[in-house]
């Protein structure tokens, strides 16, 4: 099987994120490989190893290629990084354009993708991509059993209050969600092998890509105003003995949140 | 164009979705200021119930009924819709931040070329009916406002509980059958099981209250006592990260960065330390309690209401209190 995996390098969930102007933030230097983007390569992994092939990580990112070399140590076969100054300030739907344009005329049977990244939390990338290659996708999976010979994989996706089974043709698309798989940990050696890997570093030009296509010029929902979440008034701690901490509790939650 | 708000209706059983009055009772309260009518956007096949649930919460409804979209693939709806939404050119369009919601919005918005905010917590508009968006990034530790370029329509998922509904809107919608053509070839995915859940209990994304247990709960058959006070208070039941690991709770229950995100009018937290990946996931609760044997967890950073105590003495006591009440109310 021919696979390409989609990852980012994301700010690690403790990494401080302040505010530094309406529009711009000061994020602490704390990086990680996306969480689910990890998912994503291990099941690329697992279905190589079954069916053979090659599995290839692919990241459209100017500076980061830490989730490249993360996919090269736990096994991935080649990285490429789409890496252009223009890129800076796209939005999710710019990245998926620049992707499809790197994509539209390479063979693979399948592109895995997280469920979201950790940064933007948006859930779009993957699924634009689809969109923009008129791939079936499915989106959130954590069950794949791929029929080789019929072309065709079995899926199980997360929904409300159950799992959604579907029959999905290939080639196509996923966005792997926990439970899918545990990511296996790299050896150190290969860690190590990683570092000196090779990477193949693409520009916009040679994707035929104008950069009035990426960026902010390309941008259709903007951000105006960065803000703090919401402050929560002080706890308010009930220091009396049992039980009748139990009554009052039941009665703040009655008479002053008015939830019950 | 139309200068409609739109909201894509969900429904399960006949019944619409909770999440899909939230979203019209929101649109008419925006419709208000801006003038523009306000259009539910039904799709499946059998929807007369749906329909009639939906009358009194709309101007107008779009019927699309056809077999093919039933049950529910970005597939057919996508190919249901994009004409639809190409002719009608609707300013806004709104959906839940749901399975379906998040799994369909992208690829319209990527093909239509229009901006798409997910995941939203809060929208509202201005007399020309241009949609401010409020959503979380990095799991809610900043928000960010964000408005639409000139392309329409504005689309946004919305999280469960950003809207309250209102029942009283005085709506009495016009259904509009429309024709549709799906061409079976152009629907790839096919669904062939729905699994659903054991139990009763709606999704902790979508439920009222919730109620839930972290490793403080020392074992899975301990969360009877979790499931007894969810009985009382009509609630789900969530966990943590480290509970799913060990295999006591299903993954479906797993609040946090990893897990989902819950809005629920209350939160109760028991034996559940507060460690950020777990607290991003309840950020937009409106109430949140917490109870804890150690005074120094960090929960109780989070919590409008706090114990310090076991909550194997606290869990049950407090079922049997509300049981009381409640039972005293009928
Ligand atoms: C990338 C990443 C993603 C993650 N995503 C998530 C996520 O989505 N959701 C999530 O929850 N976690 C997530 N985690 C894990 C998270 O960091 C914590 O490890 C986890 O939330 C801790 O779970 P806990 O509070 O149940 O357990 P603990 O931290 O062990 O806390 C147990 C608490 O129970 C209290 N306690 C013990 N006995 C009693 C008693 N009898 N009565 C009352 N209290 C008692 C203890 O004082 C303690 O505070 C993630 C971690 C990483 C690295
Ligand atoms: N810059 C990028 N390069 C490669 N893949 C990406 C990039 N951004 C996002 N992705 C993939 O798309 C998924 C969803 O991202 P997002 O839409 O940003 O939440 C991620 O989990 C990655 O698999």
């Amino acid at each position: 099987m021919e696979i390409f995996v989609l990852v980012k390098q994301v700010p690690d969930p403790e990494a401080t994120v302040k505010i530094k102007t309406d529009t711009e933030l000061e994020i602490e230097n704390k990086y990680f490989t996306n969480f689910f983007d990890e998912i994503a390569i291990e099941e690329a992994l697992r279905l190589k190893e079954k069916f053979g092939g090659k599995v290839t990580v692919l990241t459209a990112d100017p500076k980061r290629v830490d989730a490249l070399r993360r996919g090269i140590s736990m096994g991935a076969d080649e990285a490429i990084q789409i890496a252009d100054p223009a890129l800076e300030g796209s939005d999710p739907f710019a990245i998926a354009r620049v992707l499809a344009a790197y994509l539209k005329d390479k063979p693979f049977d399948l592109i895995l993708a997280g469920r979201q990244a950790m940064d933007d939390d948006s859930g779009i990338v993957g699924i634009a991509l689809a969109e923009a290659l008129n791939l079936p996708h499915v989106h959130s999976i954590i069950g794949l059993e791929v029929d080789i010979s019929r072309k065709e994989a079995k899926v199980i996706r997360e929904v409300e209050n159950g799992k959604e089974h579907l029959i999905c043709p290939l080639p196509a698309l996923f966005t792997c969600q926990k439970g899918l798989n545990t990511p296996r940990i790299p050896l150190v050696m290969n860690v190590m092998k990683a570092m000196k890997a090779q990477i193949k570093k693409l520009d916009l030009v040679s994707l035929g890509i104008e950069a009035s296509k990426v960026g902010s010029p390309a941008i259709q929902a903007k951000v105006i105003r960065y803000l703090p979440p919401p402050k929560r008034p002080p706890v308010k701690m009930i220091k009396e003995e049992f039980p009748d901490n139990v009554r009052t509790l039941v009665r703040l939650l009655r008479e002053d949140a008015k939830v019950i | 164009m139309s200068n409609e708000i739109w909201v894509l209706a969900e429904h399960q059983d006949g019944k619409v979705k909770g999440i899909t009055f939230e979203l019209l009772s929101g649109g008419v309260e925006f419709s208000k200021k801006t003038g523009q009518k306000v259009a539910a956007l039904l799709l499946g096949y059998g929807l007369e119930e749906a329909t009639k649930g939906l009358l009194p919460f709309a101007d107008k409804i779009y019927l699309l009924e056809h077999p093919l979209l039933s049950p529910y693939t970005s597939d057919a709806y996508e190919s249901a819709l994009l004409p639809l939404l190409k002719d009608h050119q609707p300013s806004i369009f709104l959906g839940g931040a749901t399975s379906i919601g998040k799994d369909l919005f992208p690829r319209l918005a990527m093909r239509l070329e229009t901006g798409y905010t997910p995941d939203c917590t809060e929208l509202s508009v201005d007399e020309e009916g241009r949609l401010t968006a409020k959503r979380p990034l990095f799991g809610g530790k900043v928000f960010a406002e964000m408005v639409f370029s000139g392309a329409r329509p504005q689309m946004a998922t919305v999280r469960n509980h950003t809207f309250l509904i209102h029942e009283n809107l005085g709506k009495s919608a016009e259904v509009l059958s429309l024709p549709i053509q799906l061409d079976p070839s152009s629907i790839k995915k096919k669904v062939i099981k729905v699994e659903k859940s054991p139990g009763e209990r709606v999704d902790i994304t979508e439920a009222d209250i919730v109620v839930a247990a972290g490793r403080g709960i020392k074992g899975p058959e301990n969360f009877k006592i979790i499931e007894e006070l969810a009985n009382v208070l009509n609630a789900s039941v969530g966990t943590t990260r480290a509970v799913v690991d060990e295999g006591w709770r299903d993954l479906k229950d797993q609040i946090g960065k990893s897990g989902k995100n819950i809005s629920a009018r209350l939160y109760m937290a028991f034996g559940i330390s507060g460690a950020i990946h777990h607290v991003l996931g309840i950020g937009t609760c409106k109430t949140i309690v917490a109870v804890d044997t150690d005074p120094n967890a960090l929960i109780f950073n989070y919590a409008d209401y706090g114990i310090v105590g076991d909550l194997f003495q606290i869990v049950p006591a407090l079922t049997e209190e509300l049981k009381k009440i409640l039972a005293s109310e009928g």
